[in-house]
């Protein structure tokens, strides 16, 4: 059967608990649905179609399901990881103090190329602010990743920070392609042509 | 009572879904149109509300029509809970509403009950 989209990413949520990653992963988190056996047993995955530039993109998202308590997660989590959603909590000091910590258990674990973004989370609680929106910027330039303060539960922003995690995965991996194809001398490629790549590369870089 | 197939006529085209397959709490849209085929077996799928008590022991109901996809990533938006036995149940990715079907680990082949989505 033909495929049904262009391109598949892997993306991890990582950040402090209760930081709100698991209300990333919804859209309308006030209709969350909370039956005792979905929620007794968890989630594992899901999965998202979002449309960039004329494209299909599936992003296959996990979420870190309680790892995280243990200040560590283990490689292969990250195994096939192409994005790396960092998400703190803006009313909770430590949960940003600790995305240090989980950048170098990034850099320990994770592909060295993985597409990372930093997320300040619940911008909807601003009376209870303790992580200015300046300390969020000048980290994100420090670690020359992209930023943005996000409300999952006013589903705020949510969508457009996948969108441009995902876009800069989609971009990074055509770079990636050009330069595997270089033009051979006076035969111009078309843009057109590599785009069947793609597909292959995907599947072998995907554990499912 | 059972939906019967006859309700579900209009909405197989050729053996595949003809509208969208959306959530019925929050019309997330689970497939598009043309994307699953049509497969009858029994099934017994745990019920979407649960009393606290049955955690052990979920009340399941037999359902018998599906929605079949062999490829996940075929899914428009969906959940994967953690394994269970052999499969993972499925879910609305948006409000996790569930089990709308199940996913079989051993031929990855993934059924979404036509009873528990709504067509649109």
């Amino acid at each position: 059967m033909a495929k049904t989209y262009d391109y598949l990413f892997k993306l991890l949520l990582i950040g402090d608990s209760g930081v709100g990653k698991t209300c990333i992963l919804f859209r309308f988190s006030e209709d969350a649905f909370n039956t005792t056996f979905i929620s007794t047993i968890g989630i594992d995955f899901k999965i998202r179609t979002i449309d960039l530039d004329g494209k299909k993109i599936k992003l296959q998202i996990w979420d870190t399901a309680g790892q995280e308590r243990f200040r560590t997660i283990t490689t292969a989590y990250y195994r096939g990881a192409m994005g790396i959603m960092l998400v703190y909590d803006i009313t909770n000091e430590k949960s940003f103090e600790n995305i240090k910590n989980w950048i170098r258990n990034i850099e320990e674990n994770a592909s060295a190329d993985v597409e990372k973004m930093l997320l300040g989370n619940k911008c909807e609680l601003e009376e209870k602010r303790q992580v200015s929106k300046e300390r969020g910027e000048q980290l994100a330039i420090e670690y020359g990743i992209k930023f943005i303060e996000t409300s999952a539960k006013a589903s705020i922003r949510v969508e457009e920070a996948f969108f441009t995690l995902a876009r800069d995965i989609k971009a990074k991996m055509e770079k990636k392609l050009e330069a595997s194809n270089p033009p051979r001398g006076g035969h111009q490629i078309r843009a057109s042509e590599p785009q069947k790549k793609p597909t292959s590369w995907l599947s072998r870089c995907t554990i499912l | 009572m059972p939906d019967c197939s006859e309700n579900y006529e209009k909405e197989i085209s050729e053996g595949k879904n003809v509208r969208n397959v959306m959530c019925k709490y929050c019309n997330s849209v689970i497939l598009t149109p043309s994307s699953a085929s049509f497969t009858s077996f029994e099934y017994e799928l745990p019920l979407i509300r649960q009393s606290k008590t049955n955690d052990q022991n979920p009340k399941t109901e037999n359902v018998s029509l599906f929605w079949a996809v062999n490829d996940m990533f075929t899914f428009q938006n969906v959940g994967f809970s953690n394994t269970v036995g052999n499969n993972k149940y499925l879910t609305c990715a948006d409000c996790e509403a569930g089990p709308i079907g199940y996913h079989d680990m051993s031929n990855k082949m993934s059924y979404v009950a036509l009873t528990r989505v709504i067509h649109n």
